[in-house]
């Protein structure tokens, strides 16, 4: 089902086949690398990025689309807020029911605080989240080859030795209990026979340890949690987004302001501790690339942190995913997971050449798709305008036997098919697209989230919204890894800290303060932020659009 | 019922289990098979099949509650046979009541037919089995196959769901003999038993458990008074009835009886694994 | 790359909206003006947030699909079901057996099923909804673990049964169950946890945090990387 034109480079793609089955380009040199990234890769462009003007962070180089929300004006005037009326009193608020969120929420319920005590306010639905959406898998070293000091190097080594030592040395320590932890609460990872995890490489792996469960590995993961988190009986808010958190006087975090987007009212939560796993920023489409993020992916957490003082580190990175769908258009920008590629579908160029190792860093994949395209002039013109690579699915079959694209990359397969290409028989065609924060709130090794030169009592933080844990480029598979991890750090410590705290009275004066920071730096009142969602509507509408109600 | 296709030396028939046979009487179904398979005939098991809807399907008009019946018809008729064998008394019933409509009610037939528009169209074509229906016509090969002849009297007990309504039943319906007549081949004896097409309470055990227990006593009581050693059943419903129940009972003067399904008499007596004593 | 747009018509709630060819349901509502709140999740086919049903023009059948993965047609009317009412079985999964019985124990309204096949026309992801929930009647937890594998828990099934079952959840205990006590156990996993509670990396570790980053690098770009069976490479 593709059109005349692509057809034509795609016998071109079958007629390499064969020979490319039983040979790989040459991974790159550290030389080359740097020389692909420097060149190609969107993060490596200055005009792209700026200078904060204001807060903790005040001049690190972050992109603009990150800028913009930094320098708004809050959604609310603290004035008109009563926070004497308090609307949810609690133990621990959890801001976000992602993967993070959700662990967080089991954890600390597991150390003591009664479900009553422990409440999850999120944007949209729980488990409506980046995490519902990772298809290929999550890092563990539990194989006898294996070990936490392998996986620590290549978690290192992938981020581009811009890690924080600590944090990654949790991640590799804690994972093989995860994969435990899961286990024991019924999740469903693909196995052997004998019950050996079955397990393959992700990009910058040195060793197979990315467990799956088939291509739906996040959404399993998200449902059990959820599925747990309701036997439990621990409530959630759905729709009520935080808009920003609240400190008692003495400066520590006690809770947020809730938002609920259907009768546009807000909430108080007063909580002993926060816990932020707001999840990560693809909805804002930075440098205007699509997506392959959920739709409330839009940096509110951070943006309300920062407001409190956290500190902000590594966000002038930014992950592209080298595989996003290119065609039909209908899809655009949605994630081909590096399962595919990690089997052994090979990408192509228009006249059915390799050009990349399929399993290089993902940045150097993505740069080197781009320099293809752009550089090299050798990518598929598709009939939008849109340029692409062809990732030769195929190939999985018949390396692995027939049926295996249907049994392990099913949600590839249905997506594909939906809009009438088959994989199993025709390459697919992908170009980069916008993934993954690789930086955030900083946290240190007990998941709080650090101020200027602090500690900011009250607030942890786990999942996409913080970073730290993966320098500047994070590996497939370490990511729900992260958020199971910290999410667990986070739900443990945050019980103990909320046994212990005491909270004043409720106030928004970090907000005034930032309010007056905006000013003095001159930045106009013309943005606001946290901004929710994105806006998609379609520009006819908008030129007319007023609000009167 | 005429037989004369299924002679043959060997010979495959598609199997329903129903839901009762896969979890409350397993070994019904192993020792049906086992015993079916000395008679050359191989019970296959179909690929896809649902609940026959029971419950519900003998008490309505609403065609929703056929659904189910014809749509395993249906798969029979698909994965290419032309007989189907059920155990299970209840979904022999439901399948065999269905078929009987799907034959003659036309009108219901075509709304049935429409509505399942994803499945090819059912005018009744295939035939419905119970097991002791075919053993009707294999008496030789019955015979030639025993080997440890049984030597205990046996209390026949039908229950009602084979029989009733007529059109269904799957022998003379207010006498029927075919189960004495398998046991007796089988070398067993056959007592008087004038309960042996009453009731088992059926489902009434989960509604009014005291009456089901009451009737178990008498229906057990009986059979042990006229010297039986054992009762044979051909219904799940009732051997799960009869033999739970009897613990239930409190009468000082009652003594239990084991409870078999012909099947196992017919392992037994082909030298297979024996009937637990109990 | 100037395409002329082509329009179609739809009718959104009754109302009617030209939209461009080619869109999904959910970019079309919102060209057509709509924000999302609710009806809007993953927009990728992942979280079942957008469960849509909807007639086309001289067709009776009521068609059932996901917004975010659906093409707008000519002559679509449609309506977004953002929720579903649907009652959950609670359960302490550590206190429970995978036995026969566990599953219509908690959901026996699965024992209502007619096997009308209505729930598994109605699946965006076209799974054999009403042959899991079978498999779950006759207590074959595996078997309706496997088959439900890929539900992302839209509703679509559970609106349109006939019976008032709720397919996704029976589903979702059945995975659990499978999960937990009939899949085998990794035993390298348990031996690795073992290790790591014992110690056992503890000085490496601390050594490897130690050291500087162009140590690090040495030892990152020297690294043997294992190599992939099933495709012999001379290059790692
Ligand atoms: C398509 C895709 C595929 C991926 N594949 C993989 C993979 O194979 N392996 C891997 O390791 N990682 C993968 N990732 C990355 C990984 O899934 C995410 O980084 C991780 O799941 C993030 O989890 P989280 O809990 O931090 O955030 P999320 O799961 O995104 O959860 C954050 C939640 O907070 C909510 N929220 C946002 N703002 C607010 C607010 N203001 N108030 C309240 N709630 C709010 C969000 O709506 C969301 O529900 C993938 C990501 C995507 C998008
Ligand atoms: S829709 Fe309900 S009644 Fe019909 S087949 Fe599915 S589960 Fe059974
Ligand atoms: S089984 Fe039901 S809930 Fe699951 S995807 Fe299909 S229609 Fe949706
Ligand atoms: S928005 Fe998640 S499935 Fe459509």
């Amino acid at each position: 089902m593709y059109p005349k034109e692509m057809e034509k480079s795609i016998r071109k793609v079958e007629a390499t086949r064969e020979e490319r089955l039983h040979k790989l380009p040459e991974r790159m040199s550290e030389k080359e690398r740097q020389e692909v990234l420097q060149k190609w890769h969107p993060d490596y462009k200055p005009e792209a990025k700026r200078k904060l003007k204001i807060g903790v962070s005040k001049g690190s180089i972050v992109p603009h689309e990150v800028a913009d929300l930094i320098e708004a004006y809050p959604l609310i005037k603290p004035e008109e807020i009563d926070l004497s009326q308090v609307d949810y009193d609690v133990d621990v608020l959890i801001i976000g029911g992602g993967g993070a969120g959700t662990a967080a929420a089991l954890f600390a319920y597991y150390n003591g605080i009664k479900p009553e005590n422990i409440l999850i306010a999120t944007k949209l639905r729980h488990g409506d989240a980046n995490t519902m959406m990772a298809q290929g898998g999550i890092q563990a070293a539990d194989k006898e080859n294996d070990s936490p000091i392998i996986h620590y190097l290549d978690v290192i080594g992938g981020g581009h030795f811009a890690n924080k030592p600590e944090l990654v040395a949790k991640l590799v320590m804690d994972a093989p209990s995860i994969i435990k932890w899961h286990e024991e609460l019924g999740i469903m990872y693909d196995k052997k026979e004998d019950g050996e995890m079955i397990t393959i490489h992700g990009g910058g792996t040195s060793r197979k340890r990315m467990h799956s469960a088939k291509d739906y590995t996040g959404m399993e993961i998200m449902r059990v949690l959820r599925d747990e988190a309701r036997n439990i009986g621990i409530p959630v808010l759905e729709f009520s987004p935080a808009i920003e958190l609240l400190q008692d006087d003495d400066g520590k975090v006690a809770g947020a302001l809730l938002y609920n987007l259907e009768t546009e009212q807000y909430y108080v939560a007063k909580a002993k501790a926060t816990i932020l796993a707001t999840g990560g920023f693809g909805r804002l489409h930075i440098q205007g690339f699509p997506t392959t993020n959920h739709y409330g992916a839009t940096f509110d957490g951070a943006v309300m942190a920062y407001r409190l003082g956290a500190r902000l580190r590594d966000m002038d990175s930014v992950q592209y995913h080298p595989t996003g769908v290119a065609y039909p258009e209908q899809i655009v920008g949605l994630l081909v997971t590096e399962k595919v590629r990690s089997l052994g579908a090979q990408p192509v160029n228009a006249d059915g050449e390799q050009f990349v190792h399929p399993l290089e860093a993902r940045d150097v994949e993505a740069a080197a798709l781009i320099r293809e395209c752009y550089g090299r002039k050798k990518g598929v013109v598709t009939p939008t305008g849109m340029q692409g690579i062809w990732l030769d699915s195929p190939m999985i079959d018949i390396i692995h036997g027939e049926g295996t694209i249907e049994k392990r990359l099913g949600a590839m397969f249905r997506m594909f098919n939906r809009f009438g290409i088959d994989m199993r028989e025709e390459p697919i065609l992908v170009f980069p697209t916008l993934h993954y924060q690789n930086g955030g709130i900083e946290i240190d090794a007990e998941a709080r989230v650090l101020g200027k030169n602090n500690v900011i009592q009250g607030l942890f933080a786990a999942g996409e919204v913080e970073g730290g844990v993966h320098g500047k480029n994070r590996l497939m598979g370490n990511s729900l890894l992260d958020t199971q991890v910290f999410g667990k750090i986070a739900g443990i410590n945050s019980a103990k800290y909320a046994k212990k705290a005491k909270i004043g009275k409720l106030s928004l004066k970090h907000v005034n303060r930032y309010i007056e920071e905006l000013r003095k730096a001159k930045i106009k009142e013309e943005r606001k932020a946290p901004i929710i969602f994105p806006d998609y509507r379609g520009e006819q509408v908008l030129s007319r659009a007023i609000d009167i109600l | 019922m005429q037989l004369a296709n299924i002679q043959g030396e060997k010979m495959e028939i598609a199997y329903y289990p129903g839901c009762t046979l896969k979890t409350n009487a397993k070994e019904f179904e192993e020792s049906t098979i086992e015993a079916f398979k000395k008679l050359g005939i191989e019970l296959k098991e179909l690929n896809k099949w649902y609940c026959c809807g029971t419950v519900y399907s003998l008490a309505t008009d609403n065609l929703m509650y056929r659904l189910a019946a014809i749509r395993n018809l249906i798969k029979v008729k698909e994965e290419g046979y032309d007989k189907v064998v059920t155990l299970c008394s209840i979904c022999y019933n439901t399948l065999k009541q269905a078929n009987l409509m799907a034959q003659q009610d036309e009108e219901a037939m075509y709304k049935i037919n429409s509505f399942m528009d994803e499945e090819p169209d059912y005018h009744g074509e295939v035939e419905v089995l119970h097991p002791l229906e075919i053993l009707k016509g294999m008496e030789e090969k019955i015979k030639e196959n025993v080997v440890k002849p049984l030597n205990k009297k046996y209390a026949v007990y039908y229950g009602c769901l084979l029989l009733r309504p007529k059109e269904v039943a799957i022998d003379e319906y207010e006498n029927p003999s075919v189960m004495e007549k398998l046991v007796e081949m089988l070398g067993g004896s056959v007592v008087n038993f004038p309960f042996k097409n009453e009731c088992c309470g059926a489902y009434n055990v989960v509604s009014d458990r005291e009456a089901v227990v009451e009737r178990c006593y008498r229906i057990v009581g009986n059979a042990r008074k006229n010297g039986a050693d054992a009762i044979v059943t051909s219904c799940p419903l009732c051997h799960f009835n009869l033999s739970e129940m009897q613990k239930e009972i409190k009468k000082t003067d009652f003594v239990g009886l084991p409870i078999y399904y012909f099947s196992q008499l017919m392992v037994e007596a082909f030298g297979g694994r024996k009937c637990k004593e109990k | 790359m100037q395409r002329k747009m082509k329009m179609v018509r739809i009718y959104i709630m009754g109302k009617e909206y030209r939209v461009p060819e080619g869109l999904t349901i959910m970019k079309a509502m919102e060209y057509a003006g709509y924000r999302y709140i609710r009806g809007a999740g993953c927009r990728a086919g992942f979280c079942g947030a957008c469960a849509t049903v909807y007639r086309k023009e001289g067709d009776y059948k009521l068609y059932a699909d996901l917004a975010c993965q659906t093409t707008v047609e000519d002559g679509m009317y449609l309506v977004q079901l953002p929720f579903t009412p649907a009652n959950k079985a609670i359960y302490d999964l550590e206190k429970i057996k995978a036995d026969d019985k566990t599953l219509v124990n908690f959901y026996p309204e699965i024992a209502r099923c007619v096997s009308c096949n209505t729930c598994t026309k109605a699946c965006p992801q076209e799974l054999d909804v009403m042959d899991y929930i079978q498999a779950s009647l006759r207590g074959d937890i595996a078997k309706a673990a496997e088959l439900s594998f890929d539900c992302i828990q839209c509703g679509l099934c559970a609106l349109r049964c006939p019976a008032e079952i709720v397919h996704y959840h029976v589903a979702q205990l059945a995975r659990r169950l499978y999960g937990k006590y009939l899949a085998p156990k990794a035993k390298h996993l348990e031996k690795r946890v073992k290790e790591i509670e014992e110690g056992k990396f503890d000085a490496e570790l601390k050594k490897m945090m130690k050291k500087s980053i162009e140590e690090l690098r040495k030892m990152y770009n020297a690294r043997d990387i294992e190599p992939e069976e099933e495709m012999p490479t001379e290059s790692d």
